[in-house]
């Protein structure tokens, strides 16, 4: 796989109670498996499938994806801002790797 | 260094026909075969399908907006925006959004886990897909209960003439 | 097809030929209004992701050859507006070189690593991020000293008819404008949007990558990356593009 990298959009400061968007943009092919590459081979299905999201330690969203998702996925959601902490991206990958990637909100 | 390019185009379409050119020239492509508004009546095959992840129970249409382009741009990455109606409290919130594309390979195609924490149900994402066809979204509620929106969507044949 | 039918869509061709010399819009245009926002949204266009690789590639060393940002220091602003500037004729050479050509220059001359090789990720990174630099400046590439036996081959090429289906570029970049094919809506077929991540590709390609795929279209030969004649045209395209904004990373159908 090429270099895994994230985009990882939100507001860095916001308001206790106010509700934030949170935009991620990920760089990955998600082979859905079954096409036939330039030399001839199946490539075999390898997804991320799976996008877990804690804040401050409890999980705020969970992203379960199949093989109906876009290659370099994009996904938003929202959560309240409830104290200063950081999120946790985790993602998991067919096979079983994980990459993680954080992001600190301030609440003020 | 081999080609680089990985073969994700599975649609074999390598060129143009001199007759696809004319008719641009002569009168612009018409989009064949939209289909008529099918709105109402809910395919036997995908009521199956919304039951197995609803354990039986029939979704209310209400209170579930799904926007999705009803002609997409190309299949493979597709914008789609849920929104929930929902205090979004511990007691009255949407616990998953669920979506379903009948005609895909693998029709559930995703489900976002939501809850009290995340203030508004509301969630974009890209999906693919593979055909025109109806595109559910069922949402699962803190009460037990379920809702649901459909939409049918065209894939305009994309002019998948890469040659690497 | 009916005689008439055929008499009718050549006359509309001939036609399309004559209409050339309107005022040329960017790709991006011709885009649904819901993707001209998402070109433009860092957060959305997956483009960006393709130049955050680069951008970390320029401050990368290797071994012992110094890094880009090494020779290149500060790059937002000693590289803003070079994108622009391509495909241009290298001095020492004497050979139309476009941006790609500058940073495998760089690479193989000045770092003395192996070249990255046209289309690869790392180079398709690199172009992307040294082009986003250059974003909203004007195209400035010029058609006169050195570079105009080039400019005149590109425009040569641009107008030859080509290919099983006999077409030029310019019979559907400027006679059918606006015009829908197959879902597309047919733009001046001009490269201030690249390298550009397109849906269809999933994913980022170059320039030539783009007309490889308009030489298929039309059954003509496919001409290789970095090749004399997509070199050539390029430079056609950029000049016949001359004070449009540089869109880069473009975001395409
Ligand atoms: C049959 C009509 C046709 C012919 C002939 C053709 N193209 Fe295209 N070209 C298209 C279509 C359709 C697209 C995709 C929509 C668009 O951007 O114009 C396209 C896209 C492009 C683009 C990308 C524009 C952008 O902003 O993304 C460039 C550049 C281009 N063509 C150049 C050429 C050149 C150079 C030639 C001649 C070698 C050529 N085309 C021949 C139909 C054609
Ligand atoms: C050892 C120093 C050195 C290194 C390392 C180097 N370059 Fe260069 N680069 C140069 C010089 C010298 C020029 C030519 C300047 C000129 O002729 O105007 C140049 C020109 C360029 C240009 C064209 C600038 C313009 O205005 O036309 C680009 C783009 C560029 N380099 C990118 C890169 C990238 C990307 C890398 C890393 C892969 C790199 N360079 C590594 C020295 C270096």
């Amino acid at each position: 796989m090429a270099s895994f990298n994230a985009r990882i959009t939100m507001p860095a400061e916001a308001k206790a109670g106010e509700i934030v968007e949170i935009r991620v943009l990920v760089r990955h092919p998600m082979d859905r498996g079954g096409q036939v590459d330039s030399e001839g081979r199946v490539v075999p299905r390898k997804i991320l499938n799976r996008l877990t999201v804690t804040y401050a330690g409890e999980p705020v969203f969970r992203y379960d994806m199949h093989t109906g998702v876009s290659a370099n996925p994009f996904v938003s959601f929202t959560t309240r801002a409830v104290e200063t902490g950081d999120l946790l991206f985790e993602w998991r990958e067919d096979g079983g790797a994980t990459f993680t990637r954080t992001a600190r909100l301030v609440v003020t | 260094m081999s080609s680089p390019i990985s073969p994700t185009c599975a649609r074999p379409e390598p060129a143009l026909s001199r007759r696809e050119i004319m008719v641009v020239g002569a009168a612009g492509l018409a989009l064949a075969g939209l289909p008529a508004s099918t709105q109402a009546a809910t395919p036997p095959a995908l009521a199956e399908l919304i039951a197995r992840v609803t354990e039986g129970a029939v979704p209310e249409r209400a209170r579930i907006t799904f926007d999705i382009p009803q002609l997409v741009e190309n299949g493979n990455s597709v914008d789609v925006a849920i929104q929930v109606e929902s205090p979004m409290t511990e007691a009255d919130h949407v616990r998953w959004i669920h979506v379903i594309a009948e005609k895909n390979p693998f029709p559930d195609v995703a489900r976002f886990h939501l809850g009290p924490r995340s203030g508004r149900a509301d969630i974009r994402a890209t999906l693919r897909l593979a055909t025109s066809q109806k595109v559910v979204a069922i949402a699962s509620l803190s009460s037990g209960s379920y809702v649901m929106a459909d939409a049918d969507i065209v894939v305009t044949l994309s002019a998948c003439i890469d040659g690497g | 097809m009916s005689l008439a039918g055929r008499a009718l869509a050549i006359a509309l061709l001939a036609l399309a030929g004559a209409a050339a010399a309107q005022e040329v819009k960017p790709g991006s245009a011709f885009l649904s209004p819901q993707m001209q926002r998402q070109q433009e949204d860092e957060a959305r266009n997956p483009g960006w992701l393709w130049v955050e690789q680069g951008e970390e590639l320029f401050s990368r060393r290797e071994g012992a050859a110094p890094s880009c940002v090494s020779c290149h220091a500060d790059p937002r602003q000693s590289l803003r507006g070079a994108a622009a500037r391509y495909p241009q004729v290298d001095a020492a050479s004497g050979k139309l070189m476009n941006l790609e050509g500058r940073i495998e220059q760089c690479r193989a001359d000045r770092q003395k690593q192996p070249a990255f090789g046209y289309e690869s990720q790392d180079l398709l990174g690199l172009t992307a991020y040294v082009a986003s630099l250059s974003k909203g400046e004007p195209l400035a590439v010029s058609a006169d000293g050195a570079t105009k036996p080039f400019y005149e081959a590109g425009k040569a090429f641009y107008e030859r008819r080509q290919g099983q289906l006999n077409l030029a570029c310019t019979q559907c970049h400027d006679g059918l404008v606006g015009q829908k094919l197959r879902g597309d809506t047919i733009s001046y077929g001009i490269g201030t949007g690249y390298p550009a991540y397109r849906l269809e590709w999933n994913g980022l390609g170059s320039l030539h990558r783009r007309l490889r795929a308009c030489s298929l279209g039309v059954r003509a030969t496919q001409f290789d990356y970095g090749s004399d004649e997509y070199l050539a045209l390029e430079l056609y395209l950029a000049v016949r593009a001359k004070g449009l904004a540089l869109e880069a990373p473009g975001l395409r159908r």
